[in-house]
């Protein structure tokens, strides 16, 4: 893994997109979490808006960034559920923060890095969760460990493709 | 100052979102007597304001692509796969039209049930009304088993309504939107509802888990309970009506936490994971629509006819029974009306003369070959000189009907060779009244 100083990450410029990606693919990333469950039943092992949020905060090398998509995005998922609202906002918002502050840092255009990256903060954002949940507000919560592992590797494999179908979208000088 | 905000505006920031969302979070949990915390089930106006806009996003592209879905297979089914629809619609007409008696008549039986456990002070609730609907969407999470349905308050939805499909239960409306609801299905870690073991007649609360297997809890542990019986609602939640179908029992696990107690983990009859169309129960309250209304009458009238023949044909075999010469003495004395017992029915010692004597007795053809048993004086055989009686017991025989110990060997020996000979002139034509002759 290659460490770089951040002024030097910095220098080398963040990605742009257009506007439209922006703000189509947090939409369409909550869209489609809501509605593929229902198609693929049980077998939903994938947080999309937690990738969609790990890619934009790594590309863009911005924490602040990172920690608004996320707080956003979390809320939105707690929304849709009947849980109290701001537990994924939590989880999110700190994923993001990490992942705003590792581009800073490390060489994020290795697809390697990306997927460990997406890797570890799934299971990051899962611990997160159950903290808060029994922790924090003192709730009762089944929990199990293998469905957020499944849930881990589901979302290294979206992310495999999906940033580099996102990276083929970026504005380019 | 300013320059410690902007060397540390990223941590700044992060620690300013979380601290909002956190005192967010602890708003929205209550710290119940019994010292645990729970969520609170009725949403404040932000929350709530919050989820309606959440809904308001996600909803419609939702409904896009299930309409999207719809559409392509409604192309394959009403324009593909409609051979030989017309015999089968046919077909289906004559079950529908027989059906909607049959419903009719368990309406009728439904309504006196009503009425008789309104008698007994007994709650129960029927499913008397449902709303169909779609399920567009879930809330994208294992750890909420929630799904979002395409009808809500303009469909005069609310909450706690319950949802099922033809298979079973499937959970209860949680939050209507104007024109959504959500609905918590019921292997979800909160929801509950009140079961019963069909055979064992176990009741119990059900129970959702993470693994998404609704399980019974709390039960104490018995032998009887198998894999395979069946799971029923109790109808003790006030949601889900009784006798509905939950689903099987596929395990039987002892509870984790106490002793002799056991956890019955249960298979869902509805297909929790792919539902598609639910049916929402909005009204348990016995509404009966113009065409069940109909329907009842005409049962109604059908059972009146059907009465009315039964009463007719009665009174036919009655009137038959009066003309046949086999069945009714046409010479016996009228001991009853006069009051006087017939010169053969001798009263018995100790009996009131005035009382009604018992119905008549069919007549009795003589036997061809008599001996002591055989009843009536004409049947009397002659007296042979080893076994003569004497004659203070000659009248016996005529008695012998009305006092118990002798009849049994006096009348039933005879009475089956004699019964043949006696139903003969009964199917003569002569004997038949013309009328039920020709219906024969």
């Amino acid at each position: 893994m290659a460490i770089l100083g951040s002024d030097f990450r910095r220098d080398l410029g963040t990605r742009s997109y257009p506007m439209l990606v922006y703000v189509l693919t947090p939409l369409v990333a909550l869209v489609l979490q809501a509605w593929l469950p229902r198609l693929l039943g049980g077998y939903a092992w994938f947080d999309l808006p937690l990738v969609v949020t790990v890619y934009f905060a790594l590309v863009r090398r911005d924490p602040i960034q990172g920690t608004l998509m996320g707080c956003g995005l979390g809320l939105f998922e707690d929304a849709l559920t009947h849980h109290a609202i701001g537990v994924n906002g939590v989880a999110k918002t700190v994923v993001g923060f990490l992942s705003g502050s590792v581009g800073v840092r490390i060489d994020v255009e290795n697809i390697t890095i990306r997927l460990m990256l997406t890797f570890a903060l799934s299971l990051l954002s899962s611990a997160i969760y159950l903290f808060i949940y029994r922790i924090l507000l003192g709730l009762d919560l089944e929990w199990s460990w293998l469905a957020e592992l499944m849930k881990a590797v589901g979302n290294t494999v979206i992310a495999l493709v999906l940033f580099h179908l996102l990276d083929r979208l970026q504005l380019r000088d | 100052m300013e320059s410690f905000f902007v060397r540390y505006r990223n941590l700044v920031v992060l620690l300013a979102v979380l601290l909002a969302q956190i005192i967010g979070l602890a708003m929205q949990v209550r710290h119940t007597d019994s010292g645990r915390n729970l969520i609170d089930t009725k949403d404040g106006a932000g929350v709530r304001l919050l989820r309606l806009w959440a809904d308001s996003v996600v909803t419609p592209p939702e409904r896009l692509f299930h309409g999207s879905k719809l559409g392509m297979l409604s192309l394959w089914d009403n324009y593909i796969a409609l051979r030989h629809t017309r015999e089968q619609n046919q077909e289906l007409q004559k079950t529908v039209d027989r059906l909607r008696l049959e419903q009719a008549a368990l309406l009728e039986d439904a309504k006196q049930g009503q009425r008789l456990q309104a008698l007994e002070d007994f709650q129960q609730k029927y499913i008397y009304k449902t709303l169909a609907a779609q399920a567009i969407g879930s809330s994208g999470s294992d750890q909420s088993r929630l799904f979002t349905i395409d009808k809500g308050a303009n469909y005069k939805l609310e909450r706690d309504m319950a949802v099922i499909t033809a298979d079973g239960i499937v959970g209860k409306v949680r939050e209507v939107f104007p024109r959504t609801a959500q609905v918590l299905a019921i292997n979800d870690q909160s929801s509950g509802a009140g079961v019963i073991l069909e055979t064992t007649r176990t009741r119990g609360i059900l129970r959702g888990s993470a693994t998404g297997k609704p399980q019974i809890v709390g039960i104490l542990a018995d032998q009887r309970i198998l894999p395979g019986e069946k799971v029923l609602t109790a109808g003790g939640d006030q949601i889900f009506p009784r006798g509905l179908p939950v689903g099987v029992v596929e395990k039987v696990i002892p509870d984790p936490e106490r002793d002799s107690f056991i956890d019955v983990i249960v298979k869902p009859a509805a297909h929790l994971d792919r539902l598609d169309e639910v049916l929402v129960i909005t009204s348990t309250e016995p509404r009966f629509s113009p065409d069940q209304q109909q329907d009842l009458a005409t049962s109604e009238a059908l059972k009146g006819a059907e009465a009315a023949a039964i009463k007719e044909q009665q009174k036919a075999s009655q009137i038959m029974a009066e003309r046949l010469p086999g069945l009714t003495d046409p010479n016996a004395p009228q001991a009853n009306q006069a009051g006087t017992p017939a010169p053969g029915t001798a009263a018995a010692p100790g009996q009131n003369p005035a009382t009604p004597a018992t119905p008549p007795v069919p007549k009795l053809l003589p036997a061809k070959h008599p001996d002591r048993y055989t009843q009536g004086p004409a049947t009397t055989p002659l007296p042979e000189p080893d076994d003569a009686a004497p004659d203070g017991h000659e009248s016996q025989p005529a008695a012998a009907p009305e006092s118990k110990p002798p009849a049994k060997p006096a009348s039933k020996p005879p009475a089956k060779p004699q019964s043949k000979p006696e139903s003969k002139p009964v199917q003569t034509p002569d004997s038949v009244p013309p009328h039920l002759g020709r219906d024969r």
